[in-house]
């Protein structure tokens, strides 16, 4: 097989070099507008799509429990800011590395389960921890040696949360992390892309098709899931870390939320389950979808529809479809249309889906 | 603490575990025949508990009737569910069967926070706080006439696996598929018949806790959750695990609330899951043995 295309090729870098330029000027077109915020924040969610996609799409298991790296990520963030003055930005491998050790924690004992039973593990994971953040401050208050930690000042703050102290030019502050999210998200892309070409990537690839077969040729399954969760949680951590810098706002129910875990599974298998593009595409989906969702209201007659409350049921709808009829996600629809080799080769998944 | 204090807990403890053991035992016969981990459990616990409230609010329905009711119409809604969403993806890796009941269960949680809103309902009737004293400790008479509910239907259940031609081959083709459609089991049709018993049993368990707890559309999440932590704990193979497994959960989460905030009550069970596979990942019975590497 021929394995060069040179016009194809060409024009796969064009788009590539010009929609990344385009995101690059756009914060210049649209200053400090409602699409700058959209644009940081779709970032954001491609990152944690791609990260997501390491563990669930590559390794193949299936995590339900990731808002934990999210929330872990922005709260030592605001806690560490909070309470040694350190500057947020000094935090940021903190957070992603605390985030791994504790995907290390949880990922050693229930990765020893396979598929689903890690995946209802993994649920378990999530609302304890949930349930922990949210109620770390009461909880502590009853200690008496632990008292003095939260007698001045909240640690998670439970049901109030956090706010982290706003600078005074918030437009370039913005601006600035416009950028740096931007420069994670192709950072994460690059990791997720050199992943797929080397062992460790081969690895996780032949666990995922046959864990039994994979440890007969001296793969230690479990121990490559692990990694592949680290990795992964660290990414996370830090996409928690920029958000409560930009968001100088961080509640433990909405971070730890079983919504921001649905959300880290339902965009890459909306844009095609382990394949490098499909995450970044499922993410640009979910949140666009989700953006014109939240802003649109209907009026038909004397019914007003608000469609914030069909959020979530167009999802586990698009769910049901996409493995139903296309387990490869957009990306496999694409695929399916005629023609281009192109997206053959770009696209290729993992894991053959049978 | 107080011997009657100990006593009442053990008691409540008791009543509990009779719940736990219905919806789990109904995750457990579904995972047996077919492989399959029903996420969408939970959401079958809820829309049955909004069904009874239903039922009780608008027909003025006995509320221990309501499961007559209930089960059947979930029985219905298993085989549909069998027949729409399992039997083609028959055979494909089975987190593809995870992922596509997590989404009918989206479904069915998203659907009820259109109809019903996401306000939090209570059932009460004449029978909420209505309390016998059985030697000095005060029993709701709502949650002993749940317990016997259960445990009749769960006797019954039994029963039927043991002894009909049906319950036999439900049975047998949890022990071995192959084996079962080798002698002229008509597998396919066990199967479905299997989901929607076990579709029911989550509804019984959805309609009895409904009288007891207030739900709302995010109700069944704990308990699924419960349930798997019971099913890992006592094992799939007979009911007397899953009643030890419910019994022992419910227990630790009675106990719990002498140390713990009642806030805090859920994470015992989670925590509990998570230590179980920590601690003593190969020494359970049934689905831990055949799942870890």
């Amino acid at each position: 097989m021929k394995r060069f295309y040179p016009p194809r090729t060409l024009l796969a870098w064009l788009v590539a070099i010009g929609s990344l330029g385009m995101l690059v000027i756009l914060p210049i077109l649209f200053k400090g507008s409602y699409w700058q915020t959209l644009a940081f924040i779709t970032f954001l969610f491609v990152s944690l799509s791609i990260s997501w996609n390491i563990t669930g799409g590559y390794a193949g298991q299936v995590s339900f429990g990731h808002s934990t790296f999210l929330g872990l990520g922005a709260f030592a963030t605001a806690i560490i800011t909070l309470r040694t003055g350190l500057p947020a930005p000094f935090t940021i491998p903190i957070a992603g590395f605390l985030a791994m050790v504790y995907g290390f924690l949880w990922g050693y004992p229930t990765l020893r389960l396979r598929g689903p039973y890690f995946s209802i593990a993994t649920i378990g994971v999530g609302e304890a921890t949930r349930l922990f953040m949210t109620n770390l401050d009461d909880s502590l208050r009853n200690i008496p040696r632990l008292k003095e930690l939260v007698k001045y000042r909240p640690l998670t703050g439970g049901a109030s949360g956090l706010t982290l102290p706003i600078p005074p030019d918030i437009q370039s502050y913005a601006l600035k992390f416009y950028y740096v999210a931007l420069l994670f998200m192709l950072g994460v892309l690059a990791v997720s892309w050199w992943i797929r070409r080397s062992r460790f990537g081969l690895a996780l690839f032949a666990i995922n098709m046959d864990p039994d077969a994979a440890e007969t040729l001296g793969v230690s399954t479990a121990r490559y899931n692990v990694l592949a969760l680290m990795v992964s949680a660290f990414l996370v951590g830090v996409v928690g870390s920029l958000y409560a810098q930009y968001f100088f706002f961080i509640d433990p129910r909405e971070m730890f939320s079983f919504q921001n875990s649905i959300a880290m599974v339902l965009m890459p298998i909306i844009g095609g389950i382990g394949t490098l593009w499909g995450p970044v595409l499922g993410a640009v989906v979910f949140k666009v979808v989700e953006d014109r969702l939240l802003t649109t209201h209907l009026e038909w007659g004397p019914l007003s529809i608000n469609f914030v409350q069909f959020n979530l049921l167009l999802y586990g709808l698009l769910l049901v479809l996409i493995i139903l009829f296309e387990p490869g996600g957009v990306l496999g629809l694409l695929r399916r249309m005629k023609g281009s080799r192109l997206l053959k080769r770009a696209f290729t998944p993992a894991r053959q889906k049978g | 603490m107080a011997a009657k204090d100990f006593v009442s807990l053990v008691i409540s403890a008791i009543l509990t575990a009779g719940l736990y053991a219905i919806m789990s035992y109904g995750l457990a016969l579904i995972y047996g025949v077919m492989k399959i981990i029903n996420l969408a459990h939970a959401g079958v616990i809820m829309l049955s508990a909004y069904m009874t409230f239903w039922l009780v609010t608008a027909y003025h329905l006995n509320p221990f009737l309501a499961p007559l009711i209930v089960m059947p119409t979930f029985f219905l809604v298993g085989l549909a569910m069998q027949q729409i969403f399992i039997r083609p993806i028959a055979g494909a890796p089975p987190i593809s069967s995870l992922l596509l009941l997590f989404g009918v269960w989206l479904i069915m949680q998203n659907v009820a926070y259109l109809i019903f809103s996401g306000d939090t309902r209570s059932i009460f009737t004449e029978y909420t706080l209505l309390t016998i004293k059985v030697a000095d400790i005060p029993l709701s008479l709502n949650r002993l006439i749940v317990f016997a509910v259960g445990i009749v239907v769960l006797v019954a259940l039994q029963l039927f696996l043991s002894r009909t031609y049906p319950g036999r081959a439900i049975r047998a083709l949890a022990a071995d598929s192959e084996a079962a459609s080798l002698v002229g089991i008509n597998t396919g049709r066990i199967s479905m018949l299997a989901f929607g018993l076990g579709i029911s049993l989550a509804a019984l368990a959805g309609s009895l806790m409904s009288l007891i707890y207030t739900f709302d559309p995010d109700f069944g999440r704990s308990h699924l959750l419960k349930s798997f932590c019971i099913v890992v704990l006592g094992g799939l193979e007979s009911i007397i695990g899953v009643a030890l497994g419910s019994l022992v959960l419910a227990l630790v989460e009675a106990f719990s609330v002498i140390w713990l905030r009642a806030a805090l009550q859920d994470f015992v069970s989670f925590a509990l899951l998570v230590l179980v596979l920590l601690v003593m990942p190969n020494g359970l019975i049934g689905l831990i043995r055949r799942q870890t590497r």
